[in-house]
């Protein structure tokens, strides 16, 4: 319980800490601060803003767990982006140009989706194994080259068609190949289907890092590449599969929007939700539950932001209020992990008293 | 672990920082004194108020409308992240809270647009560079390619070198046409004249229109290889061909840019470079988004496609710049030309 | 004339009284050496001295001044130096950066290498440390580290030194040579404050000793005027007996548990760490390897681990494992216990029961299959911690949070739950207490005579010759002689190991 407990403190400290440098900052711009935050909490608390904070969590809650594969083993994927964007696109072009008969071309666009993200890190990691290539250089190399990829592949002389006037992307994905949406409620707007993937993806993330082998030995090599060696991890076979993954995971952070809400993948898909990921992945410590508390305050914020913008306070009140919140986060965290080896120590040493 | 969460949080913050601090410009507006019937929403496209061109434009167009009518005016922004249901979100909170017309800025609104329209058949929407096909929303086109094909005809007289430059922001139809209707003109003028072509990246890298780095390197290498004029349609990226130029030595030496969009010449953002702006394509946003709000003040509201071109003064060239009356007479004779149908101007090179 | 006084010190942490009214004298000029069990607070009582810890209570007066340290960098400046046992050598840099980084030489603002290098090569060849200036510290042995961190603090002009274990690593010659160097910087005035488990050592080099147990002082002797013999000495830091390494008897049966052969391992620069090595090591037998550090000890170790790549067979109870992985040859029932146990043999961020999980993650009672069985490894990891005396409030403390000593008696007890077949053990009882000493000797007694084979290094002759069967030396990667360990002296195996002269057999 008093674990627990001391689990939730660290962030707790660093969302009240952001809460009180908002304000100052909100100060600062000529707004009442207790106001603004009550016009954002009233915003997001109506039936319309929870389920779009939802559909955007789903979103980074992918994004998140894509990063923090990674994160575990010491490996910083920043390539999500270039990852999802491109599996999104090439989901999208089989969506939009094969229907399927019946339900079966859902778990077949997402498999290719996932397919393609786990390929394109998989480059990343044939770099880093083969060639020492350090996977932050080559991921973010390997983003522009997936944007470039991306511009050629939408190309109308190739795969692309104009959607609308300047618009050119994937044919509108049909019907069949959409991925059911959920009505909660009386809410106006409904959930991406896709939230019920990304619940069972926490928990086979959980399942798969505390439970199996194959997460201890992932872990291990995360905590100390050295003592997995001598455990018997092979560490290069260790960094393939984890890129692989943490691409798959990325190759569906697109799909939500794609299959739940526009139905075609444009040159205008927004392409930062790997930067979210990792600041998702920072805020939940990499935990999956943590993610998913992390998911839904940055879209709660995100969600907010519109009202904020709306009322004429700065919308960049929420990003700094972001930055801030992940920094007090990672902050806190540290603080609190001092404190608790520190007692861990010293309860230790009460043992050897005894 | 510890380390690499470490490094990946300062990392972070301080990418949100840039981000904050490269965005943030002054959001709020006149309010007229008394209150007047008419609000106007406008959502632009991400940048904002402030970023030098096209938004800038919408915003001018805007300003003439609160002096002249009095409008309330409530100005929305994207974010970088936003997808089509946090476009579509923003449109719906201006129309539900009351604001008539809503004019989105930017065809990444499309969609976003094409679902929240029907929502509010009494709201009069505008969408700014893109079609959208519903009765209450006016589609405002420009016939860019003509007010390139004018100052193509400009940077072929001016050239001395007989050779001239293009940089296109990203690299999709739209800016295309730019690039066809300069090429068009200089050539009507110049048979021979050489053209060097650069984008700033293909569709899809949003990056291609804030890269004024990525520009002036390329605005440097046509200069190195002769080049004496270079327009660039490439949104926040110009800045770099205008720094590129005055490296080079400017008007003095004989090195001209051509602005976009806005009359740079007279634009505050732009005054460090104004006397090698030779002229500037004028896309007139800011006429397109004031006839809007006119039409809604006067009770007729505009709608359907509104083709704004040369004979509608929708797009045109600058004379701000005193050096360009020389070269005027060649521009406003093809501009006739081009009213009267006698030159059609194509957007697309074949 | 005193150097350091330490009087009435106290200090406690939440729940526990690390020091408990220390007095401490310490004359200018003479080695001082302070024993204890680990744990015993000496550690703590030095972390004071330096400034790295403040006491609650108590005052410190150096050379006759009162002082209260801040920080290491106060102490640094009254002229006191520390060289810990975990040393803080940058790997990548080379001995001679090292040794100046942070005093960094600099004639007209830029930086001087050529007098900083001149100046480690005085002190080097006067006290004889045997330093070369411009190799990497990652090419250094252990020992050699050790040097360089006594030479960076001389060189910073420390007129006290503190030296936390310093002869944990060294070979008797080496010993020797650092005694030797010790009271050359003695006749000089320097005064050493000397913290030793090695008790002949410390009777050897010492002019007095502060024995501490429980945080407080239990005794001052003065072994140049007293007879004090190293059972006293165990007997006042431990309240007990001195146990001994010996084993009785042999148990050595004629089934082969472990076949090298031809065993060689080429560094990246193109020498051969380890050539051409043949042994065999049956069940119930105890092989012994003694050398000087870094004479390919710990590559023929990882060789055999197969965490470093080499050429030759090895065979484990007939199986070819010379082309197989680490986690395949320990299925086959090979436990490791490795020299570096921080680096090597635990995850510090992870909780106690993960961390015995780790090495053994295919086998029961860790996992079934592909899944892990948390349960069971908790209620075995409960298990090894009462079996080895682990001291901790739970399973569940972070390993980083243990001692080194009850760390060290984790991975001996995990490693020997496992019932393996071999054992490869490098220094098994370094760094822990004589009480752990004691019981980690117990128990490979117990399973050598259960017919477990082992491979073992240890600095410790004395450990060496008492527990191995057989002896083989082994010198720039090749094994130069062997020695009986029924008749053999550590003199004249520490000779052995130098390559002066070969060892009776």
């Amino acid at each position: 319980m008093l674990r627990r407990l001391d689990t939730l403190i660290a962030p707790v400290v660093a969302i009240v800490f952001s809460i009180v440098f908002a304000s100052f900052i909100l100060l600062a711009f000529g707004a009442n601060p207790l106001d603004t935050f009550l016009r954002m909490f009233e915003y997001a608390t109506t039936p319309r803003s929870m389920a779009l904070i939802l559909n955007s969590s789903t979103t980074y809650y992918f994004s998140a767990v894509a990063v923090a594969i990674g994160f575990k083993m010491n490996l910083f994927n920043i390539g999500v982006n270039g990852q999802y964007r491109l599996a999104t696109a090439v989901a999208a072009l089989v969506a939009g140009y094969i229907t399927f008969p019946g339900y079966i071309g859902i778990p077949i666009i997402i498999f290719i989706s996932m397919l393609v993200g786990a390929a394109w890190a998989g480059i990343a990691a044939w770099l880093k194994v083969v060639r020492g290539v350090s996977e932050v250089i080559s991921t973010i190399m390997l983003n522009f080259i997936a944007i470039g990829l991306i511009a050629y592949l939408m190309a109308p002389s190739v795969l692309g068609v104009q959607t609308a006037e300047n618009v050119i992307g994937t044919p509108i994905i049909p019907e069949g190949n959409r991925i059911p949406e959920i009505t909660l409620g009386n809410a106006p707007i409904p959930v991406y289907g896709m939230i019920l993937l990304a619940v069972a993806l926490g928990f086979a993330y959980w399942y798969i890092l505390n439970r199996t082998r194959f997460g201890f030995d992932l872990r291990a090599v995360g905590m100390s590449p050295t003592a997995a060696v001598a455990s018997g991890v092979n560490v290069k076979r260790m960094t393939v599969y984890a890129m692989l993954l943490s691409g798959a995971v990325a190759g569906l952070v697109g799909l939500p929007l794609l299959l739940g809400a526009q139905y075609t993948f444009t040159v205008n898909f927004p392409g930062n939700y790997g930067f979210t990921g990792i600041a998702i992945a920072l805020l939940g410590r990499n935990h999956p539950v943590g993610i998913a508390f992390g998911a839904l305050l940055w879209a709660f914020l995100d969600v907010s932001a519109q009202i904020l913008d709306l009322i004429g306070v700065p919308r960049e009140v929420i990003v700094i209020m972001q930055g801030v919140i992940v920094l007090s986060v990672v902050i806190a965290y540290e603080v609190t992990r001092r404190i608790k080896v520190r007692r861990q120590q010293a309860a230790v040493g009460m043992a050897g008293h005894q | 672990m510890r380390r690499i969460i470490k490094i990946a949080s300062v990392l972070f913050a301080g990418a949100l920082v840039l981000a904050a601090c490269s965005s943030s410009e002054d959001t709020s507006t006149d309010t007229a004194p008394e209150t007047p019937a008419v609000k106007v929403g406008l959502a632009y496209d991400s940048g904002g108020r402030g970023d030098g061109t096209f938004n800038d434009a919408a915003a001018a167009g805007v300003d003439r409308a609160v002096t002249e009518f009095g409008v309330e005016v409530n100005e929305v922004e994207a974010a970088d992240s936003d997808g089509d249901p946090e476009r579509a979100e923003r449109l719906r909170l201006l129309a539900a809270d009351g604001y008539n017309p809503v004019i989105a800025v930017g065809f990444a609104y499309s969609a976003a647009l094409a679902e929240v329209a029907p929502e509010f058949p009494e709201t009069t929407f505008a969408i700014v560079d893109s079609v959208v096909d519903a009765p209450n929303v006016a589609s405002l086109i420009f016939a860019a390619e003509q007010g390139s094909f004018l100052v193509g005809t400009i940077a072929a007289t001016a050239s001395k070198s007989g050779k001239i430059g293009f940089i296109g922001g990203m690299e999709i139809d739209l800016i295309r046409a730019f690039q066809a209707g300069y090429e068009q003109g200089a050539r009507a003028v110049n048979p021979d004249v050489e053209i060097q072509v650069q984008y700033m990246g293909p569709a899809g890298d949003n990056t291609a229109w804030n890269a004024p780095d990525k520009a002036k390197i390329a605005t440097e290498g046509m200069i190195d290889s002769g080049v004496d004029i270079v327009y660039a349609a490439a949104g926040g990226s110009g800045l770099g061909m205008h720094q590129a130029i005055a490296a080079a030595g400017g008007s003095a030496a004989g090195y001209w840019g051509i602005g976009v969009d806005s009359d740079e010449y007279v634009l505050p953002a732009r005054a460090e470079f104004k006397d090698n702006i030779i002229t500037s394509m004028l896309k007139r946003v800011d006429v397109s988004v004031y006839e809007v709000i006119k039409s809604v003040v006067d009770g007729a509201p505009l709608s359907g496609v509104q083709n704004f071109d040369l004979s509608r003064e929708g797009v045109g060239y600058s004379a701000s710049n005193p050096a360009v009356a020389p070269l005027a007479a060649v521009a406003d004779e093809y501009s006739a030309k081009i009213v009267s149908g006698e030159i059609v101007v194509s957007t697309t090179l074949d | 004339m005193l150097a350091v006084e330490l009087s009435g010190i106290w200090k406690r942490f939440p729940g526990v009284i690390a020091n408990k009214d220390i007095n401490l004298r310490v004359d200018v000029g003479t080695v001082h050496a302070i024993v204890g069990e680990n744990g015993s607070g000496k550690s703590t009582l030095m972390k004071i001295l330096y400034g790295m810890q403040k006491a609650d209570e108590g005052t410190i007066t150096v050379n006759g001044k009162p002082i209260v340290f801040s920080s290491p960098s106060d102490a640094i400046e009254v002229g006191i130096g520390m060289v810990h046992q975990h040393f803080m050598l940058a790997d990548n840099l080379t001995v001679l950066e090292n040794v100046v980084l942070g005093s960094e030489p600099s004639k007209a603002g830029r930086l001087d290498f050529g007098a900083a290098r001149k100046r480690i090569l005085e002190i080097s060849n006067s006290y004889g440390l045997d330093i070369t200036p411009d190799v990497l510290v990652s090419e250094l042995g252990v020992g050699d580290r050790q040097r360089v961190e006594i030479l960076k603090v001389l060189y910073r002009g420390a007129r006290i030194l503190i030296l936390d274990e310093p002869t944990a690593v060294l070979v008797p010659h080496e010993v020797e040579e650092l005694f030797q160097a010790l009271n050359g910087l003695k006749a000089e005035g320097i005064t050493i404050i000397f913290i030793s488990h090695k008790l002949d050592e410390v009777l050897e080099i010492a002019d007095a000793i502060t024995v501490i147990r429980r945080g407080e002082t239990v005794a001052s002797l003065n072994p140049k005027q007293q007879q004090v013999t190293a059972e006293q000495l165990a007997e006042l830091m431990v309240g007990s007996e001195l146990p001994t390494p010996e084993t009785q008897g042999s148990t050595v049966t004629d089934k082969v548990v472990l076949s090298v052969a031809r065993l060689t391992s080429v560094n990246k620069d193109g020498k051969e760490d380890i050539s051409n090595l043949d042994f065999k090591i049956h069940a119930g037998e105890i092989l012994g390897i003694a050398g000087v550090e870094g004479n390919g000890q710990s590559e023929l170790v990882e060789a055999i681990m197969g965490t470093r790549a080499a050429t030759g067979e090895i065979t484990i109870s007939g199986v070819n494992v010379s082309n197989l992985g680490t986690r395949k040859r320990r299925e086959l029932g090979v436990a490791y216990i490795p020299e570096d146990r921080s680096r090597l043999a635990l995850l510090l961020d992870a909780p106690l029961w993960e961390n015995r999980i780790l090495g053994h993650q295919t086998k029961a009672p860790n996992a079934k299959g592909f899944r892990l069985t948390p349960k069971l490894a908790k209620e075995d990891t409960k298990t090894i911690v009462k079996e080895f005396d682990v001291r901790t409030p739970g399973i569940d403390v972070l390993a980083s949070a243990l001692s080194g000593g009850n760390q060290q008696k984790l991975i001996v007890g995990r490693e020997m739950s496992s019932n393996p077949i071999l054992l490869i053990a490098s220094h098994p009882t370094r760094g822990v207490d004589v009480g752990a000493q004691a019981a980690i000797w117990d128990h490979l007694r117990a399973a050598r005579e259960n017919g477990l084979a082992v491979l073992l290094i240890s600095a410790d002759l004395d450990e060496l010759i008492g527990l191995s069967d057989s002896i083989k030396v082994i010198l720039r990667g090749k094994f130069v002689a062997d020695a009986d360990p029924t008749n053999v002296t550590p003199q004249e195996l520490g000779n052995a190991m130098t390559g002066a002269v070969k060892a009776a057999s």
